[in-house]
């Protein structure tokens, strides 16, 4: 481990980088694509109406 | 749990099966790829020749279901792929209704935030094709094939930062970038930009839907047989949802993809560092690459030649691969872009890095001699390939393997949609351009939905016929740069040279384009492979040398005050 410590530093720091990230971006993505969601709808219907 | 091969002791599953739980009785130790005996379980795989290997020594991991297979793939395994391929086909189908213009359809209505725009952009750029490659380059480069990958995140870090391009490339509101050239080099430079990307794109995706077959059916432990079944379902299951909802589609079942994917991909790396251990992984790349495995600068086959060939080439990807520029382009403004390129950056190590990890513990078990018995009828090229898969089936037990063919397919499918519209997005909105008259947007999603067809079925057919001489990555760079080097250049001058014009446009496509066509062809041949193998980073490099020189020469060449046809339309 100490020999080829970049390795295992980046490693360690891919697991607990991307682990976290994951949650994270579940989580606060939800919302993003019901915005996303909400906005097009309210376009579409509006141009409908139009 | 896998272990060393020289540690398996000989003996007979089927004896081990109905005396219930006594173990295979110990007997000489063998290597993998040595002739099957009576008593081995008997091998499928590529050439169907008997052999030994690791899964026919070796006693059932699962005893419940006795498949006769080598992978550890069960029906619980298939539910779980099965539950999450309805799952996202539900998702991609049902936002179909959205979509009312083409701008929905190729940009999401620029509505895309960033946390969904990291996990799309996430998700695009792994799929398959890429853990394939990243873990062929672990088993033949140990930690030092993971180069590449840390000289993406710097470069995507660098341009999220500084908002190098990609700011004035947003702020122009354009849908694609050959349509940000029209202005400045006319309408001619964007039809032949727009040709010289799809060319190189499509040619770089043409193996994508191979390496997922391949993939899958490694893993899964199927015959080769099944290689183009299983290449159609994946085809066709990208491409219903692609093709109805565009990318709304796309987005929607890229985040589903991204979660499923990396909680397949983190698993599978922990199990790997439990099961290997990092020691071994260490003794490993230390036994068959030395100083080399851990040092791209002093590895034989890599070198300073490699690493600046590779920072260039991820340069120009993040500035100007269409995949990575669409979620640019996608997201609801310019501050959202950058972001997503900054928060994104450092997955790109773990891009490389975690499937060179399993390539690397793929070695611990098979040695490079021990693959020939292992795939006998096979290329040595891509026996390298096969090294992963084949690991993980035997190693990944029962239940995780179905999340990780569930991960993978995660992967595959969302970087095949993405691509599929991507390059189709570039059909339609510049090489169409000069005949797209009176359009209605109806027609304009009718059209778009026909090319990505088409492209489907490009690929399927690129996909069986082409034969790969070269390993992926190398193949996949040079494809990528017949349009990464002129796009990159005539991007850069666009966006921050005021002189840059048609001209000089025109030089940079021509001669960007010829080097990487011109590699790619003498690759084919016996005779010049040798030279393009050795030569081939600098060659690589010196494609995008010569295409800035032939932007400037070109450029000057000019007489100032020549309207260009098209421009500033």
């Amino acid at each position: 481990m100490r020999e080829h410590w970049f390795w295992w530093l980046l490693t360690a720091a891919v697991v607990t980088w991307y682990s976290t990230v994951t949650v994270y971006v579940a989580i606060k993505g939800v919302t993003d694509i019901r915005t996303m969601l909400r906005h097009l709808g309210s376009v579409k219907s509006t141009e409908g109406e139009s | 749990m896998p272990r060393p091969l020289a540690d398996v002791p000989a003996g007979s599953p089927k004896a081990y099966l109905e005396g219930k739980k006594t173990r295979p009785s110990a007997g000489p130790r063998r290597l993998i790829g040595e002739p099957a005996t009576a008593g081995d379980r008997e091998p499928r795989g590529y050439g169907g020749k008997p052999f030994f290997c690791y899964d026919s020594a070796r006693p059932f991991v699962n005893p419940w279901f006795k498949s006769t297979s080598m992978s550890n793939f069960t029906w619980i395994d298939g539910s779980i792929v099965g539950v999450y391929l309805l799952a996202t086909m539900a998702a991609g189908i049902a936002v179909r209704r959205y979509v009312g213009k083409v701008e929905h359809f190729l940009v999401a209505g620029r509505e895309m935030n960033l946390y969904l725009g990291i996990a799309s952009l996430a998700a695009t750029e792994f799929g398959i094709v890429t853990c394939m490659y990243t873990a062929q380059l672990g088993y033949e480069a140990g930690f030092a094939g993971a180069t590449p990958g840390i000289l993406y995140a710097a470069a995507m870090l660098l341009v999220g930062l500084t908002g190098f391009c990609i700011k004035p490339l947003r702020d122009a509101g354009v849908i694609t970038i050959p349509e940000l050239f029209q202005n400045r080099y006319g309408s001619r430079v964007r039809w032949l930009s727009g040709v010289v990307i799809v060319l190189g794109g499509l040619l770089n995706m043409g193996v994508f839907l191979r390496m997922g077959g391949d993939f899958l059916v490694q893993v899964c432990g199927l015959e080769v047989r099944h290689l183009v079944p299983m290449m159609g379902m994946l085809l066709a299951a990208v491409a219903i949802y692609t093709i109805l909802g565009g990318m709304l589609s796309v987005l929607v079942t890229d985040f589903l993809q991204f979660i499923v994917m990396s909680a397949g991909l983190l698993i599978v790396t922990l199990l790997t560092l439990h099961n290997v251990g990092w020691s071994k992984l260490v003794e490993t790349v230390n036994t068959h690459y030395g100083a080399g495995g851990f040092n791209p600068l002093v590895h034989p086959k890599m070198g300073i030649d490699y690493v600046v060939y590779n920072g260039v080439v991820n340069l120009a990807a993040v500035l100007t691969w269409q995949t990575i520029i669409q979620r640019l382009l996608a997201a609801k403004d310019t501050r959202t872009g950058r972001r997503i390129y900054t928060h994104t950056s450092f997955f790109f190590v773990c891009r490389f890095l975690i499937p060179a990890i399993w390539g690397i513990a793929a070695l611990s078990i098979m040695a490079p001699d021990q693959l020939a018995g292992i795939f006998p009828e096979v290329d040595q090229v891509r026996r390298s390939l096969l090294a992963m898969p084949r690991y993980l089936s035997t190693a990944v037990p029962w239940g995780l393997m179905g999340l990780l063919v569930a991960a993978m397919l995660a992967a595959d499918m969302s970087t095949d949609s993405a691509y599929m519209l991507t390059w189709g997005g570039v059909i339609y909105n510049d090489i169409l351009a000069p005949f797209r008259r009176n359009w209605t947007e109806r027609k304009g999603i009718l059209i778009n939905r026909a090319i990505i067809a088409s492209i489907g079925v490009f690929l399927f057919f690129f996909g069986l016929y082409y034969d790969l001489k070269g390993d992926v990555w190398t193949y996949l760079t040079v494809t990528g740069s017949i349009y990464l080097s002129s796009m990159s250049v005539l991007l850069i001058a666009c966006c921050y040279w005021k002189r840059a014009n048609s001209w000089g446009a025109m030089a940079a496509i021509v001669v960007g384009a010829i080097v990487p066509i011109t590699l790619l062809v003498l690759q084919q041949t016996d005779r010049y492979k040798p030279f393009c193998d050795e030569w081939q980073y600098v060659l690589g490099a010196m494609t995008y040398a010569t295409a800035g020189a032939a932007m400037i020469i070109g450029s000057l060449l000019k007489p100032r005050g020549t309207v260009t046809s098209g421009a500033g339309e």
